[in-house]
This record gives structure tokens, C-alpha cells and sequence, in this order.
């Protein structure tokens, strides 16, 4: 067996027989489709119709639902989160962390897998987002459909990095505090804190950094859906210019999180 | 820890020996890789560390480290594909620690001393030639401590290298060979047990005739001092000791017959305690 598939096959084991884990799978898989439908349900009943067509548009027709969906899930991006801070402060609770180097694995190895497991789960979640995009796309469809193209696709690419950006966090959270309860906590506060500043120096001090922040950049990539030409009109034009700054930010902070978490684990004491 | 240098060697059943937070558990934590130490280097099997060496090494150190959502017979299985050890050794290490019968018991549910041998039957997955042990007997009864002992003489019976970290002296008195005695983080000594601790011996001899025997005993060459110990007399030697047979022939000659007659050694606790006292003063 190579070494790789060995080290996969010890995370494996570890989350194989993990009740909590595969509970909150099921909580990713169900509530995703299930808050989906709630706001597809809201969008279709509560709002007046014009011309026979809702006020919002159709935002759970194709093309519309691939950037609707990832909106949405993006709002539940918290639960893969407490998933991901439970897996990593088990190991230091367990003081597993430890063992498995004891054991003879290197502290690098120990790292690289649990951000391999980060991005698997990541796969995982953006590929329920996908079918979920599926299923309200052809349940909605209509005769004349638009044909697709990567315009339309790139949302699920959006979706993956803003959902690899929050993991990250909360991975460097959980590794720096190692206490899930107070690890979950402070990942809140942050995302609510953030959210705070960039509320306040948008529209209070006009300040245009505050955009950059690390989860304000990953969730501009993904705009809100609804009824865009008479909430924002001429903000579309403004925001595809600034997509590949976004991204890049986005994944410049990605780079980071990966080089401070694994700095952190090799150089101090386990 | 500082100027802490020494030499395992091969097959030695080898103690770190000092008082809590002398710095036992940090030299471990330091060559197990799992602290880093600002300075300085380490060898295992005469190679820089690498995750190869420490697969060969089975490692207890401080507590039971488990999964403990996980089985023994589940968390052996993981600590198995680690160490790159076959998994059907598994049962022959639940079994040698007792824990078959409970293979498929959550780790969670286990006592202490139950936990304790788990990880004991971890570190004898694929039968490795040195073993790591930091306070084996943690969380044990005496009869587990009796058990994790004769394993200890057993194992070093066959041959492999044991390093023993503990401050139950009895304990690594009757099993090592070797000793580095540590203090607030300095090695203060090393080497086989005799010579690094001295454990002075003596005699205790009675006898009905106790001022016949005064006599005589103060006639014998090389003689340091002679205490009286209610009905006994304690002798010390300058050098070497004469034999108990020898000592008893000499008194028959002399026309004085023992009723008493034993050899007394010093114990590892007390050379300990006296050593550890006279670098702290």
C-alpha cells in the first residue's frame, strides 16, 4: 500500500465509525436543498407578480440557479465549519495529535491530510450544492432554456473557494484554541465581527478596504441573487470587473491560511 | 533542560529517573518529536529522527492517547497502519494485555487501568525492538503493576531495548540496568545502575556473645565503622566486602557463633534521594 493511500486510510478509519460525523453529513446534505426550498418557496408565493412574471426574476431557473444556490448555501456555510472544528479539536482534545506523530508520522504528514480531509469535504458540499442546482434548474424549467455556459458554471467554482476560505479559518481557529466549544464561538464572533467592520467602513467611513477582508472577498465572488436589475442596477458591470481581484485575494488568503497552519504545527510543541 | 547527554544501549533496560518536573516526560516528548527543543540533537538506531525510526519504536508516553469514539480493536488498527505494522497482530497484543475479551468496547468506557494497557498493547504492535515506556504503571492496581513489570523483565529478557521513564523507584529498581537521574532539567548522572548509584552495602551480624564478637569484628582489616543496632552490629567496609561465608568462618574460628547474619543494601530510593539531595545542596 503506498504511503499516501495508508494515510488516507487511517483518516478514513477515524471518521468511519464517527457518529458525529456522519450526522452532520447528513445535516450538510439535507439543509442545503431543504433552506433552498424555503427561499424558492418564499420567492414564488410572497412576492407580486408583473406581467406575469415574479418581481424577483427567476432565480431558480436556469441560467439564475447557479449563482442562487451557491448564495444560499454560502449563508449555511457555518455547519461544514462545526463540522471541521470538531474533527480537528478532537485530536487535541484526544491528544491524538500527538500520538499519531508518536506513532511515526511526521507533523507534516498529520497536517497535509487534515487539509486534504478539509478539501475533500469542501468537494463533498459544493457537489450537493451542484445537484441541488440541478434539481430546482429542471423543476423549474421552462420550454425556451438558455443555453448554459461557463458564465453560468463559474458560481460553483466561486462557491468552492468562498466555502474553502470559511474552512480555513476555521481550521486556523480550532488549531489556535483547541477547545471546540470556545472554537465554534469564536469562529461566530469573527464572522459576525467581520461583518460588523465591513458594514461600518462601507457605508459609515466609505472605506473601500474593508472589502478585502478575508470572508467579505470570498462572499463578494458570489453577489446576491435577487431582483438585481431593481435592487443594484449597474452594479453587475462593477463587479465582473473586479472578479479576478476578488479571486485573487481570495485565494491569496487561501495560500495563507495553508502556509500559517502548517508553519504552526511543525514549529510548536504538540 | 540543559547538558542532558547520554548513551542508550543496546538490550539495556535503561530508567530516566527524577523527582515530578525534573524534565523526564519533556526528554521523551523532545526525541518523540512531539516537542521541540531550542537546541541540540538526537539519534535513534545511530540515525537522524525520522518517521521511519519512531515506526520502529513502541511509545507510551504520559497518558493513553485513544479515539475514544473508537473500539481498542479500531484505535489498534490505526495505530497499526501508522506504525506500518500487520494488523493481524492485533489480537496477539489484546490478548498478551488482557483486553481481547473487551476488543470491540469503546476506548470511553475503559478504566484507567484498562486504558493504560491498551496503550501498552499499542506500543507492541509489530514486536519493535525498543520500547518507550513513561510511567507504564499510571492507573494501576498491583496486580497490574506486578504484570506490566514481569512484562518489562520479560521483554527485556528477549532482548529489546527498553527506556523507562518513572519516579517510582522500586519499580525501576527491580527491572533496570541503566539510569540517567535527572534534576529541574539536568542530567546529574548516568550510566549502569551500580556505578551511578552508589548503593552502599553492608552486614548485620548477631550474636549471643555480642562484646566477643565486638572484638573480633573490630580485628578484621579494612573495617570503616561498626554500628551497634539493638542486638546486631552493622559493619561497614572501606573497599571491597568480604562474603557472608567468609565473615561467619572467621567468627566460628574466633571461637564466636552468629545467629545473625545478613547482607544489607542500600535501597535505590535512598542512594537516590541522597544523591538528588547532595547536588541540590
Amino acid at each position: 500500500m503506498s504511503d499516501s493511500l495508508n494515510t488516507l486510510r487511517v483518516e478514513w478509519l477515524k471518521l468511519k465509525y464517527y457518529r458525529t460525523f456522519w450526522i452532520l453529513l447528513i445535516v450538510i446534505a439535507v439543509c442545503i436543498p431543504a433552506f433552498n426550498y424555503v427561499i424558492y418557496d418564499v420567492t414564488d408565493n410572497s412576492f407580486p407578480k408583473m406581467n406575469g412574471q415574479n418581481i424577483l426574476g427567476n432565480p431558480f431557473s436556469f441560467p439564475n440557479v447557479w449563482i442562487t444556490v451557491p448564495y444560499n448555501a454560502g449563508i449555511l456555510i457555518f455547519i461544514p465549519a462545526i463540522l471541521i472544528i470538531t474533527l480537528f479539536t478532537n485530536e487535541y482534545s484526544y491528544r491524538t495529535h500527538r500520538q499519531n506523530v508518536i506513532d511515526g508520522w511526521s507533523r507534516w504528514r498529520f497536517i497535509r491530510i487534515k487539509i486534504i480531509e478539509v478539501f475533500l469535504l469542501n468537494l463533498f458540499v459544493t457537489g450537493i450544492v451542484i445537484l441541488t442546482c440541478l434539481f430546482f434548474g429542471f423543476i423549474t424549467r421552462t420550454a425556451v432554456q438558455p443555453k448554459p455556459g461557463w458564465i453560468q458554471y463559474r458560481f460553483i467554482l466561486f462557491f468552492f473557494v468562498e466555502m474553502l476560505d470559511y474552512s480555513l479559518i476555521a481550521v486556523l481557529i480550532a488549531m489556535l484554541i483547541k477547545r471546540a466549544g470556545l472554537a465554534m464561538g469564536i469562529f461566530f464572533l469573527y464572522m459576525i465581527v467581520e461583518q460588523f467592520v465591513v458594514s461600518l467602513g462601507r457605508n459609515k467611513y466609505k472605506q473601500g478596504w474593508v472589502d478585502y477582508l478575508p470572508e467579505e472577498v470570498s462572499d463578494r465572488l458570489i453577489p446576491q441573487p435577487f431582483a438585481r436589475r431593481i435592487l443594484a442596477p449597474g452594479n453587475t458591470a462593477i463587479w465582473e470587473k473586479h472578479i479576478p481581484l476578488y479571486l485573487s485575494i481570495a485565494l491569496l488568503y487561501i495560500i495563507l491560511y495553508i502556509l500559517i497552519i502548517s508553519w504552526r504545527f511543525r514549529k510548536s510543541d504538540l | 533542560m540543559q547538558d542532558v547527554s547520554f548513551d542508550v544501549p543496546e538490550g539495556a533496560v535503561f530508567g530516566i529517573l527524577g523527582p515530578n518536573g525534573s524534565g523526564k516526560t519533556t526528554l521523551l516528548g523532545i526525541v518523540m518529536d512531539v516537542l521541540i527543543a531550542n537546541s541540540g540533537a538526537y539519534a535513534w538506531f545511530g540515525n537522524p529522527p525520522s518517521e521511519n525510526q519512531r515506526r520502529k519504536i513502541g511509545t507510551l508516553l504520559e497518558t493513553p492517547n485513544f479515539y475514544h469514539y473508537l473500539s481498542a480493536q479500531h484505535n489498534l488498527e490505526i495505530a497499526a497502519l501508522i506504525k506500518h505494522k500487520p494488523p493481524d497482530d492485533i489480537e496477539r497484543v489484546l490478548k498478551l494485555v488482557r483486553l481481547y475479551e473487551r476488543r470491540d468496547s469503546k476506548f470511553q468506557t475503559y478504566s484507567l487501568g484498562m486504558k493504560q494497557r491498551l496503550a501498552i498493547a499499542a506500543c507492541l504492535l509489530g514486536n519493535p525492538s525498543v520500547l518507550v515506556f513513561d510511567e507504564p504503571t499510571n492507573g494501576l492496581d498491583p496486580s497490574g503493576i506486578a504484570e506490566i513489570r514481569q512484562l518489562i523483565i520479560d521483554l527485556a529478557a528477549a532482548g529489546k531495548t527498553i527506556i523507562l521513564a518513572s519516579h517510582l523507584l522500586a519499580e525501576v529498581e527491580k527491572v533496570c540496568t541503566h539510569v540517567a537521574i535527572l534534576q529541574q532539567g539536568v542530567l546529574i548522572k548516568s550510566g549502569d545502575v551500580l556505578s551511578a548509584l552508589s548503593q552502599e552495602v553492608w552486614l548485620e551480624l548477631g550474636s549471643a556473645d555480642m562484646a566477643g564478637l565486638k572484638e573480633i569484628l573490630e580485628r578484621l582489616p579494612g573495617i570503616k565503622k561498626i554500628v551497634r543496632q539493638g542486638n546486631h552490629f552493622q559493619i561497614y567496609f572501606i573497599d571491597t566486602m568480604p562474603d557472608a561465608e567468609w565473615i561467619n568462618r572467621y567468627c566460628f574460628e574466633n571461637n564466636v557463633v552468629l545467629n545473625f547474619l545478613q547482607v544489607m543494601k542500600k535501597s535505590l530510593e535512598s542512594a537516590f534521594i541522597e544523591l538528588t539531595h547532595n547536588m541540590s545542596n
